[in-house]
């Protein structure tokens, strides 16, 4: 097995009295693409931001490469710019025009020159066909575009990870088609990925690995091809059935 | 025919307003300049005031961060809204009575009545303004913020370069009430004995004892100022919604 970048350790997250995560362990290697499925509510984002420090876990810890993340604010900034967050409503910077919006935080986090900055914005914007509307705004975007330039704007930052929490949800089917696309060229690059998904059908195309959640535990983390053809735990194929039956 | 500027034993109501107009037309435009310093100077301070303060109010203690920078913030915290608190819950002719016998009796220092009138619409506006700065960035959805914290931005700069241009815009229409409503406020400036236009109507009017009339000239050049600046703030928020079309950068088409 390829190295650690990112080990979940007995993760727990409760808001008031409502317990969302229960003692995670998770470890993220080097190019895997973890798919994590699960019912709504089952934690599944609450997972994920926890990872990406958006909220403060109540007990357990997120290490990166053996390092204990802490919640001191620098600490924090420095880990965030190495690991990349796609949005469910994309999060785009609405004062700011497409070409903008991925240069800023090349420019103002990992303060790189001007040149380069753009250089690489329009690499990755190429990449997601985004590179004709540098000059647009995101209110003249569609839903698809808008999530081509978000998840550009985060390869910008070179990640070491990229998480997606939802990216296709707010997204009508045939825009879908055109993130996953995306999605799905980006997984073959080797770029480690954990993403939050309702996708099933991509989950089981595009994963190395899949983590059916359930009531903030990890019900079953298995490769997608025994996830969804042999689902051990009964919640598992509870919730695949229909899935699997269709 | 009749001369309207050559009005020498004025009778009417309006025979007197073209006569005190004319005569004392430097009072009067003095009295103009002044207003127009004080409600510039103090509202553009009292904005600026009004930003810090308003950041200052809107800044959460981060769990993770050390005793003292958690205490810092805490600190300030408490001072913003005790200053928010005192300068929105008093009269701004008390404030204005206050300061200016304050510093000049209490701390001795020969502050001249226009700098403490400048100070206090600055104190004033500030107040005022940090509230309407934090409702603006209120208004503005989390996840902008988090779109660039999750990119390792730091929370100043987030709110430097995401947060607070779309909360400007959003507040320029209320940014626009403030300075018109300083503009009217300074008359209230009058009573530590500043020269501006309310001043100038008083003492006009004493000398003819015309009232009246001195007063109504005034309230035409209030309205007038008004009016005017109201056009032009409209002309700017309209400015600032800019372009609905954007140019395809046609030098990326094929996409290769």
């Amino acid at each position: 097995m390829s190295e650690t970048i990112i080990s979940i350790q007995d993760l727990s997250k409760s808001f008031g009295d409502h317990e969302v995560l229960r003692k995670i362990d998770i470890d993220v290697h080097v190019g895997e693409i973890i798919c994590i499925v699960g019912s709504s509510g089952s934690g599944k984002s609450t997972l994920l931001r926890c990872i990406n420090k958006l909220e403060r876990q109540t007990s357990g810890k997120i290490m990166f490469y053996g390092k204990e993340i802490r919640d001191a604010q620098k600490e924090i900034n420095e880990y965030r710019s190495k690991v990349g967050m796609v949005f469910q409503s994309f999060n785009l910077f609405n004062n700011m025009t497409v070409l903008e919006n991925c240069m800023l935080c090349t420019r103002k986090v990992l303060h790189l020159p001007k040149a380069e900055a753009f250089d690489r914005a329009i690499t990755h914007l190429k990449a997601v066909g985004m590179a004709p509307f540098i000059n647009a705004k995101p209110a003249q975007l569609s839903g698809g575009q808008k999530q081509r330039v978000a998840i550009a704007r985060s390869l910008c930052m070179n990640p070491e990870v990229l998480l997606f929490d939802e990216p296709t949800s707010a997204l009508d089917p045939e825009m879908v088609g055109e993130v996953l696309n995306v999605m799905k060229q980006l997984a073959t690059t080797g770029l480690t990925m954990v993403i939050v998904t309702h996708e099933m059908a991509f989950a089981r195309d595009v994963s190395t690995r899949t983590i059916f959640m359930d009531r903030g535990y990890v019900a079953e983390d298995a490769p997608p091809s025994e996830l969804f053809s042999n689902p051990k735990n009964p919640r598992t194929r509870e919730f695949l059935s229909r899935y699997l039956a269709g | 025919m009749l001369n309207l500027f050559s009005i020498e034993n004025p009778e009417k109501s309006w025979e007197w307003m073209i006569f005190l107009a004319k005569k004392y037309s430097d009072m009067f435009w003095e009295g103009t300049k002044l207003t127009l310093f004080i409600a510039i100077l103090g509202t553009l301070l009292g904005f600026v005031l009004g930003y810090v303060v308003g950041i200052i109010q809107d800044a959460k203690i981060n769990q993770g961060d050390n005793i003292i920078k958690k205490l810092f913030v805490r600190l300030l915290k408490i001072i913003a809204s005790i200053y928010v608190e005192i300068f929105r819950d008093t009269p701004m002719i008390v404030q204005a009575m206050i300061i200016y016998f304050g510093i000049r009796m209490q701390a001795h220092i020969d502050i001249t009545p226009v700098s403490a009138g400048i100070l206090v619409t600055v104190l004033n506006t500030g107040a005022y303004m940090a509230e309407t700065v934090r409702g603006g960035i209120g208004s503005i959805d989390l996840g902008q913020r988090e779109g660039a914290w999750a990119m390792g931005m730091s929370p100043m700069k987030t709110m430097l370069y995401i947060v607070l241009p779309q909360a400007f815009k959003n507040i320029i229409p209320e940014m626009a009430n403030t300075f018109l409503t300083n503009l009217k406020m300074t008359s209230v400036l009058n009573v530590i004995a500043v020269q501006e236009l309310f001043m100038a109507a008083k003492t006009v009017g004493g000398n003819y004892y015309k009232y009246f009339e001195s007063y109504l000239v005034i309230a035409v050049i209030y309205f007038v100022l008004c009016f005017a600046f109201n056009k032009v703030f409209i002309y700017i928020e309209k400015k600032m919604q800019g372009k609905n079309d954007y140019a395809l950068a046609v030098e990326y088409m094929d996409n290769q």
